[in-house]
């Protein structure tokens, strides 16, 4: 009996894997990904920027001494009149620094020809803010002045570390940013794969009931096994997925950014990893990005745990599709009731930015409780290191309500495959799982 | 002996009474026919005999034990609206569905071979569905029904969407199968085929079953007190005599001076009675006893059953 089942399992499975379009899309879709993650690099690479030149007519006599130049911007320091500044065509602008501009920096002026750039301004004005300041500064005579500046700037940086629960131990942990896009990503890999194979087992039903090979399969096995064997056909393909991009995941981390990244960033991670923050050279936020992300006892449990909920919010939705599927005709009839199924997944992922903002709020904990969003939500919540008795709590509940789903789900596919013409609603699946 | 006996079965669907009581017996190495118009339940039936749905109340015995899964195996089952997995090989499909029904691969292999030399097919092996004909589709799925060498073996329609030849070469497949010691159940709304090939039938109509009983049986029941007599010029004088004890009658026109007279009598009128008086009030041609065909039969039963409900 159960290697009906099996036969069933891998016609299903062999049926889609072996498919050119799944292994297209297996492979591209990482690539895909690599490709917008690398795009602003490749954009910044590939961005000339134009050099402004600009004359400077310095009415004050002081300012313009400190004004330096910038790999955009060249100044000229000119003696001519405003006008023939302007009209002189070697200079794409002219900056006119008033006569009290140190007492009233907003006598300045900046001529352009044509649109000046948003950088260009900035990059203007914090310097004319830093002289101006400077020269404030000096005019109260305070000794050793530039040696007490320098050793005020405070450059902070916080290094974000979570006590684990179990062993009280501290441990580094990626920061609150990182942890934020990474529960972002699951949630939406989560919800992708959800309708997409949720789709796919609703579809593959409705196309046996269509084209009525579904009765002679079920002159063999009892039509429970036939939807069985199809949802777990297709989940072994979503699994399959998910397998091959967790390989090629581990692999890039493992290999691909090591050996990007400059030595003395590595060295830096090393010492985060090991707790030593203190000898650090390179900027925080980076090292702990890249701590988190080749920390792979960390992504290890992550992945560990996105499997897990993948596996049971699969099944509690296909089990849902596989029943909408068994009662209608065609592919527009579902559209109705596939609603029921569409709306939690929705709900779920559109909640995934509010749970990642405050993933420790009363509503972050029940939603991601809540069989039919925990899969999503639950993902948002882990990175940030939750503890270990909730997303297990929150897997056993899924599964609990899958087992109760597939279990309806079967009573009413037995009554909606052998039911044709009338489109069915909700009301009407609901009496066919009541039926004996 | 019995090989299947369903017994007071009823089944209701959501409101709609599908079967009402009917019981049939199907007896080992016969070919059984199911007969009733379209919606009359059969196929409700031929499910509970299939074990996909159950039956609200009553039973089905298969060779002498309460039907159970397990009897699929025993079960080739050729449904009436046809569909294989189109976008599956040919062999590759046909190997599915016979490990389905519990054939271990490699027996699987030997007996699709050997079943596509016979129908001449063996080049489609390697063809998608989709690349195949109605009619080429229709004899791949009547291998994979009777692959397993079932004991019971179900066609709904077996001949919808065959050529002449085709279906000629099918019936003979069946009466081989038969022969072999299957039992077949057949249901068809082609009754010059249900005169070929049954031995017995039953009539479904509005869910009951209204006519039971071996074909030759029911023919020379129904066929009592039934002549065909052809004559020329006028009958009017012939029935008149007759009349009050018609149960039946039918005038066609043969040729330009012939007409036939199919006629039922009461059994109060002997044979002898209607060929003296044929003898002296026609301008005979012929006369005989009419078994009515099964047609004939299908139609008339239907329509008296339907008579009698209003």
């Amino acid at each position: 009996m159960s290697s009906k089942i099996g036969l069933i399992i891998s016609r299903e499975y062999f049926e889609r894997v072996y498919k050119k379009s799944f292994i297209i899309t297996t492979l591209l879709v990482p690539i895909i990904m690599l490709a917008l993650m690398a795009l602003p690099t490749i954009l910044m690479i590939f961005h000339e920027s134009d050099t402004y030149n600009y004359a400077v007519i310095d009415r004050s006599g002081i300012v313009a001494a400190s004004l330096q130049d910038t790999e955009t911007i060249q100044f000229s320091r000119v003696n001519m009149p405003i006008d023939s500044a302007k009209a002189d065509t070697r200079f794409d602008g002219v900056l006119v620094i008033g006569e009290n501009a140190i007492k009233n920096p907003s006598n300045i002026a900046l001529y352009n020809h044509g649109a000046s750039s948003l950088d260009t301004e900035g990059s203007i004005r914090s310097q004319l803010k830093n002289i101006i300041e400077n020269e404030r500064l000096k005019a109260y005579n305070i000794d050793n002045i530039q040696q007490i500046l320098s050793e005020v700037n405070a450059n902070v940086q916080i290094a974000t570390y979570r006590i684990a629960e179990d062993t009280g131990e501290e441990e580094a942990s990626s920061s609150s940013e990182t942890s934020f896009i990474t529960g972002l990503a699951m949630a939406f890999i989560l919800y992708m794969f959800l309708i997409i194979y949720g789709q796919m087992v609703m579809t593959s039903i409705i196309e046996e009931k269509n084209n009525r090979v579904l009765e002679i399969v079920v002159s063999s096995v009892r039509p429970e096994q036939l939807m069985m064997g199809k949802i777990l056909g297709i989940g072994l393909v979503a699994l399959t997925q998910i397998a091959i991009w967790g390989i090629l995941l581990f692999t890039a981390l493992g290999y691909v950014i090591p050996a990007l990244l400059p030595a003395d960033v590595l060295a830096d991670v090393a010492a985060m990893n090991a707790g030593q923050t203190a000898s650090m050279t390179n900027d925080m936020e980076m090292v702990q990005a890249v701590s988190a992300l080749t920390d792979f006892g960390h992504i290890a449990t992550i992945f560990t745990y996105m499997v897990l909920f993948l596996i049971g919010g699969f099944l509690l939705y296909s089990s849902i599709y596989a029943a909408i599927g068994s009662a209608v005709d065609n592919i527009q009839d579902a559209s109705q009731l596939q609603s029921v199924a569409l709306m939690p997944i929705i709900i779920g992922f559109v909640c995934a930015t509010v749970v990642g903002a405050e993933p420790n709020s009363t509503l972050a904990v029940v939603l991601s409780m809540i069989p039919f969003t925990s899969p999503m939500l639950m993902m948002v919540r882990i990175p940030y290191g939750i503890p270990t008795w909730e997303p297990i709590i929150s897997v056993i509940i899924l599964y609990i309500s899958f087992i109760a789903m597939v279990w309806i789900a079967a009573k009413i596919y037995r009554v909606g495959i052998f039911m044709y013409g009338k489109k069915p609603t909700f009301k009407d699946l609901i009496r066919w799982a009541r039926y004996k | 002996m019995e090989l299947l006996k369903v017994e007071h079965v009823s089944k209701e669907y959501t409101g709609h009474k599908a079967l009402n009581d009917v019981s049939i017996t199907v007896n080992q190495g016969r070919v059984y026919g199911l007969l009733g118009p379209n919606g009359a339940g059969k196929t409700t039936l031929i499910r509970i005999i299939n074990h996909i749905t159950a039956p609200d109340s009553g039973t089905v015995t298969f060779d002498g034990h309460t039907l159970c899964q397990d009897d699929v195996a025993q079960i080739g089952y050729l449904p009436e609206e046809r569909g294989l997995y189109k976008k599956m090989k040919v062999g590759e499909q046909a190997l599915f569905f016979a490990r389905l029904k519990g054939l271990s691969k490699s027996d699987a292999e030997l007996r699709l071979k050997e079943w596509f030399d016979r129908l001449e097919i063996s080049s489609w092996w390697d063809k998608k569905v989709e690349e195949l004909s109605k009619g080429m589709a229709q004899k791949v799925q009547f291998i994979i029904t009777v692959l397993h060498n079932p004991k019971l073996l179900i066609f709904d329609e077996p001949f919808s969407g065959f050529d002449p030849i085709n279906a000629n070469i099918l019936k003979n497949e069946i009466l081989r199968l038969k022969d072999n010691g299957a039992t077949v159940i057949f249901s068809t709304h082609n009754m010059s085929s249900v005169e070929s090939l049954c031995d017995d039938i039953t009539l479904i109509n509005k869910s009951q079953n209204i006519l039971t009983g071996s074909v030759a049986e029911i023919r020379s029941r129904l066929g009592a007190n039934r002549y065909r007599i052809t004559f020329a010029g006028e009958a009017d004088n012939f029935l008149s005599k007759l009349d009050g004890n018609i149960m039946e009658q039918n005038i066609e026109t043969v040729s330009q001076t012939e007409k036939s007279l199919t006629i039922k009598v009461t059994p109060l009128v002997s044979r002898r009675d209607m060929v003296k008086l044929a003898a002296e009030t026609l301008d005979l041609t012929t006369f005989a006893p009419a078994l009515p065909s099964m047609d004939e039969i299908f139609i008339s039963t239907v329509e008296q059953f339907n008579n009698s409900q209003k």
